[in-house]
């Protein structure tokens, strides 16, 4: 499909505009739709894109699988790291008066704030991951590995 | 005045309904392109052309309650369709995604 000059042009001239649209989504959240789960879920649409046009071995080389799987996890940390925070504190779990205790409102949106990014981080990783599980192997050309062999480990 | 009562309901003019009315049947029309489509790219199509039509219903849908930030959700749907036309041409084509 790379070989395509259409499909091309029209990947590479989308792909910034759609990495703008998902960070504006991610601020704006508290004034139109949207949020962390929307904002991430525009990222992975956006390196989805290239590696349906480009191949799934390219799009692997520009955002590796070590990183993705990676980024699953540690939006979940930032995400309950908000949480423990308040704990350590001296606050009930998620708490975001904790993060400035002489004003308890004005830390909220701070908190929301750290808590969707944490989200966005997290479904980022896993829709990536979720196309790696689909495509990765499965062109022949690429002369990837399969995991095939790790999942029945696994099972058994 | 049936009419007024609609306008009313609504929260908004003739000309937005009408064109909703339109794009629906239009959505309509489609489907029965798609479910009857004789080759895969007859419903690929249509499917896209769904798609489009279903952008333009969101936005309209936004100016009727009279709540643009419907707007993005628009542009979100796009991209989507955008990307769901180009991975089902890729499978069509190639049997895979990779």
């Amino acid at each position: 499909m790379k070989d395509n000059p259409i499909m091309r042009l029209a990947v590479r001239w989308n792909i910034p505009f759609m990495l703008i649209f998902a960070l504006y989504t991610q601020t704006h959240g508290e004034l139109g739709p949207g949020g962390g789960f929307q904002s991430g879920v525009i990222v992975a649409a956006a390196f989805v894109l290239y590696g349906l046009v480009f191949g799934g071995a390219e799009m692997r080389r520009v955002v590796p699988r070590w990183f993705t799987d990676l980024l699953g996890a540690v939006g979940v940390l930032i995400y309950a790291g908000a949480g423990v925070y308040a704990m350590a504190m001296g606050y009930e779990f998620l708490d975001h008066a904790a993060l400035m205790p002489s004003n308890p409102g004005g830390a909220e949106p701070w908190g929301m704030t750290v808590v969707e990014y944490g989200v966005g981080i997290t479904v980022f990783g896993v829709m990536m991951t979720i196309f790696n599980e689909i495509t990765e192997g499965t062109n022949p050309e690429d002369n990837e590995p399969t995991d095939d062999s790790a999942d029945t480990e696994y099972g058994s | 005045m049936s009419l007024g009562a609609t306008t009313m309901f609504f929260g908004t003019d003739i000309p937005t309904l009408v064109a909703g009315v339109v794009l629906l049947f239009s959505i309509l029309l489609m489907l029965v392109r798609a479910i009857a489509g004789p080759t895969v790219w007859d419903r690929i199509l249509a499917l896209n052309a769904i798609g489009t039509k279903s952008v333009l219903v969101v936005a309209l849908l936004g100016f009727m309650t009279k709540r643009p930030e419907f707007l993005d959700i628009a542009l979100v749907y796009a991209i989507l369709n955008f990307l769901a036309t180009i991975a089902i041409l890729k499978y069509a084509r190639k049997r895979r995604l990779g």
